[in-house]
């Protein structure tokens, strides 16, 4: 489809987009432009309705009413099909590729020029030069399970650039990515934009980059426009006030605690992974009463199955872990959640909650095995009922009521009632696993407050994130974590950005003292 | 999709009503049963007539009756069998090996208080009938234990294990009641030894008062799941494994828990069904017939949706178009199987029928598209 584009040329345009579901008007009136050359920002919290922007704008969902027009032409897609045959491709978050598959492989797959024999030689020769213009940097021939995240999100692009994609919409491209792999994902996307191709990001964190990066911003805030600015005129607080519709704080404020007796106390704990793999190897540290111990690193190093071994979920196969000096290193996670640890997994939809239950329910999770609960194994419909309002109320999560299903909430609502539920156990310890990622500005700045009052009540928490400005913004002491070993243990005070980064690259660095 | 003025489209659900599920299911019964008015048509005979003459002996005819409730007695209780693991997750295709051990359960009872004898044999059925019961209960139980302890020590597939156990189970009641085996009766024909007129059944209004076992059996695990520590852990297991472990719950107990009050249950099949139908009190020759209707347990068990109280209805259905399609085909001399054909569409059209429990269609007037240029 050779179509003429210049730079600042308008390529798709959205006039009116409405879209209705039972109980809210997911898309309000959304107009807007995209022109050839430019990074248009589409900012967002959770629920704001970015999601089915998206949508519409690929052809998944068509909208109720309102026209799109790309190169001037009015469009109608039935299915992303029509949109990628104009020129529209699309980055999922939750990437579409195939693991056991090759690189090449899943770039082609679907192509309309793959017939039923591949000529895999052109085909390289044609994304080598591709990956070469854009300076992305990946062996075609390497499977995409052994690739990491930040090299699916290329395979990803990879895959839209060689169909002919002219408009790229990217769906919250930099939030699962490490840092250094972030800062290369951002210098493509600037050499793209000097091709005149269009970037549409949406984001719903983060914004620090979306200031460096993009040439406009769209702010939705409940399914409208709230604020439609060149990126020059925008400052970080403006648009969180757009985004959130109040003022955010964005420096937290520090609670000092009296640091009380270790709860926590873990020595030589060795694990294995889910390939049987040895995903910690040996590592001893301890959490007190009243401190955040923050554990930092990138994604795969050890993290999660800490987290699952502390709760109960995965063998340690040696070392011991005691909670109040007593050895509870081989408990069912049942009798650890009794004995007042309590766990915030990372898989919000998959293990810390039941989609097909309704959030009374989910509450149970935490609480069925509470003798108070229940009478001679006859759950008290009534005062779980009586719990579910009260952390509604208490937490804020906007639902009709008890009875909605989990599924039906979005990810931030969710994490709070998963939070909320945990907490009102009054743990003494709290293993709390990417508590933010993928909230968006107001639930993440709540979600950290929580944590800080949680602190305040002389709970020990040890906090696991891959996002290093929340580490440091929150923990007493930091951990970075690199192959299943703690770089260091270093107090917040003499913990140095560059320092905690570089270790948590593999780096064993010494602290300057200061 | 477009049809003339009007946008059709299709909506998800994501709760079905009670009510709204009674009246999908209604609606599919109505239209499985035009359907094979067509065969009826087919083969010459008047449908309406048809229909009379096999829904008049399954539910009012005074010797059809009671066949029809006896039949539907034994497919609720291997429905509630099917249901329990379902909920959990796991699916019993094993109701017919478990309802086989039941039966020998409660003959090994029998047989230990000398019950093979003369049919005038006096014997204390104030003790010996709850003994028995317990002994198709343990049977059952035991059998039914198996692949749940399979599937939570070792994670085993339990839709093999409980297939296999099938064709064991069926064997060894062969085994025993064949070619000289302890059960065998007195007459040799390859069935079992016939109970003591002492130790039938008693009968409540006509009926084994196994109904009321079943009944109340039913009732319980409806108040089980929707009510009860337990019944929260099973189906929070059933919805997502990875979630339950999170919550503490045992993955090895659940599976194991769920198999044993299924095979429990599936015993109590199997003690209804040789030892309190009326007429029939032993293990009868064709007992693998029983083993397959066994399976309408899985039918049932997913058309109701693993909801035991609407389980109640489906099975005096399916009993009784079971018993009256097979009277009709002698009485109006029809050349097939109409019981098997009027059950095989009933089954398509009920679970084609509950794409109307997770979807809805939505009718919209067009408004007149605006040329835009």
């Amino acid at each position: 489809m050779p179509i003429d584009i210049k730079r600042g040329d308008t390529v798709l345009e959205a006039k009116g987009i409405t879209k209705r579901y039972p109980g809210l008007v997911a898309n309000d009136h959304i107009d807007f432009e995209i022109k050839a050359g430019e990074i248009h920002a589409i900012l967002g919290e959770n629920g704001a309705g970015k999601t089915t922007l998206m949508k519409i704008l690929f052809g998944m969902v068509q909208p109720d009413e309102g026209e799109i027009f790309v190169h001037g032409e009015k469009v109608h897609f039935k299915s992303p099909l029509d949109a990628i045959r104009l020129g529209i491709g699309m980055v999922h978050q939750d990437r579409m590729l195939i693991p056991a598959h090759s690189v090449i492989e899943n770039i082609i797959l679907g192509h309309p020029s793959a017939g039923n024999i591949m000529n895999l030689k052109r085909t390289s020769e044609e994304i080598t030069e591709i990956c070469a213009k854009y300076g992305f940097n990946i062996d075609l021939k390497a499977k995409v399970w052994q690739l990491s995240e930040g090299e699916k999100q290329v395979v990803e692009i990879l895959k839209a650039l060689y169909r002919g994609a002219k408009i790229l919409i990217l769906d919250e491209p930099t939030s699962a990515l490490a840092p250094p792999e972030v800062k290369k994902l951002l210098a493509s996307i600037k050499i793209m934009t000097g091709d005149d191709l269009a970037l549409v990001p949406f984001i719903t964190h983060k914004l620090p980059i979306v200031l460096t990066v993009s040439d406009r911003v769209t702010v939705l805030r409940r399914g409208k426009i709230t604020a439609q600015l060149d990126t020059l005129d925008a400052t970080e607080n403006g648009l969180a006030r757009e985004m959130v519709g109040r003022d955010v704080i964005f420096r937290l404020e520090r609670v000092e605690v009296k640091k009380g007796k270790p709860i926590l106390e873990v020595e030589k704990l060795s694990a294995l992974n889910d390939k049987g793999l040895p995903a910690l190897k040996a590592i001893s540290f301890s959490v007190h009463e009243g401190e955040i111990l923050g554990i930092a690193g990138i994604s795969g190093n050890g993290q999660q199955v800490l987290a699952e071994v502390l709760a109960g979920l995965r063998d340690a196969t040696g070392g011991k872990v005691l909670l109040d000096g007593v050895d509870i290193t081989r408990s069912s996670s049942l009798d650890k959640w009794q004995k007042g640890m309590g766990y915030i997994p990372s898989e919000r939809r998959d293990v810390g909650s039941i989609g097909d239950y309704s959030i009374a329910e989910n509450v149970m999770m935490n609480y069925y095995f509470d003798d108070e609960l229940s009478n001679w194994g006859v759950l008290d419909l009534k005062k779980i009922r009586k719990l579910t309002e009260k952390i509604i109320s208490e937490y804020g999560v906007a639902v009709p009521g008890p009875d909605t299903l989990a599924k039906s909430l979005s990810g931030g609502n969710l994490q709070k009632v998963i939070l909320a539920r945990v907490f009102s156990r009054k743990p003494r310890l709290l293993i709390v696993n990417l508590p933010t990622q993928g909230l968006d500005v107001g639930a993440t700045e709540f979600v950290q407050n929580k944590l800080l009052e949680a602190k305040k009540e002389k709970a020990g928490i040890l906090l696991i994130s891959e996002d290093l400005d929340e580490v440091l913004s929150l923990s007493d002491r930091v951990a970075p974590i690199y192959e299943g070993e703690f770089m260091d243990i270093i107090p917040i005070e003499q913990a140095r950005r560059e320092d905690i980064g570089a270790m948590m690259a593999g780096f064993k660095h010494k602290v300057a003292a200061t | 999709m477009k049809l003339g003025n009007y946008q059709v489209k299709l909506e998800k659900k994501l709760k079905v009503t009670g009510l709204e599920a009674a009246a999908i299911s209604t609606l599919a019964i109505v239209i499985a049963l035009a359907l094979v008015s067509l065969i009826f048509l087919k083969a010459g005979v008047n449908p309406i007539i048809g229909y009379t003459k096999i829904f008049s002996y399954a539910f009012v005819n005074k010797f059809g009756l009671p066949l029809t409730i006896n039949r539907s007695v034994f497919i609720l209780l291997c429905t509630c069998a099917f249901i329990i693991p379902f909920r959990a997750g796991l699916w019993n295709i094993g109701m017919a090996g478990q309802l086989y051990a039941g039966g020998l359960g409660a003959f090994a009872v029998a047989l230990a208080f000398g019950a093979k004898g003369p049919q005038n044999l006096d014997l204390s059925p104030g003790i010996i009938i709850p003994l028995m019961m317990a002994g198709a209960a343990l049977g059952g139980a035991l059998v039914g234990a198996i692949p749940g302890f399979l599937k939570g020590r070792f994670n085993t597939n339990e839709i093999v294990v409980t297939m296999m156990l099938n064709s064991i189970a069926f064997w060894l009641v062969a085994f025993m009641i064949k070619d000289g085996g302890l059960f065998m009766g007195a007459g040799g024909e390859g069935e079992g030894f016939k109970l003591p007129q002492s130790l039938y059944a008693p009968q409540i209004m006509g009926g084994p008062f196994t109904i009321l076992i079943a009944l109340a059996l039913t009732g319980f695990l409806y108040f089980m799941f929707a009510r009860t520590k337990t019944g929260y852990q099973i189906k929070a297991y059933g919805l997502s494994p990875s979630a339950a472990r999170y919550a503490g719950i045992s993955s090895y107990k659940i599976p194991l828990l769920v198999f044993i009050i299924a095979g429990l249950i599936a015993g109590l099949a199997g003690y209804h069904l040789f030892a309190a139908v009326p007429g029939v009190y032993k293990i009868t020759q064709n007992y693998g017939d029983f083993g397959d209707l066994s399976f309408y347990g899985i039918i049932c068990g997913l058309i109701s949706l693993g909801n035991p109280l609407a389980a109640i209805p489906i099975a005096l259905l399916f009993g009784g178009l079971t018993n009256g399609g097979r009277y009709v085909q002698g009485e109006l001399q029809l050349g097939f199987g109409i019981d098997y054909a009027l059950l095989g569409v009933l089954m398509i059209t009920l679970v084609a029928f509950q794409f109307f429990f997770r979807y809805k269609i939505v009718w919209k007037k067009l408004a007149k598209e605006k040329k835009n240029v």
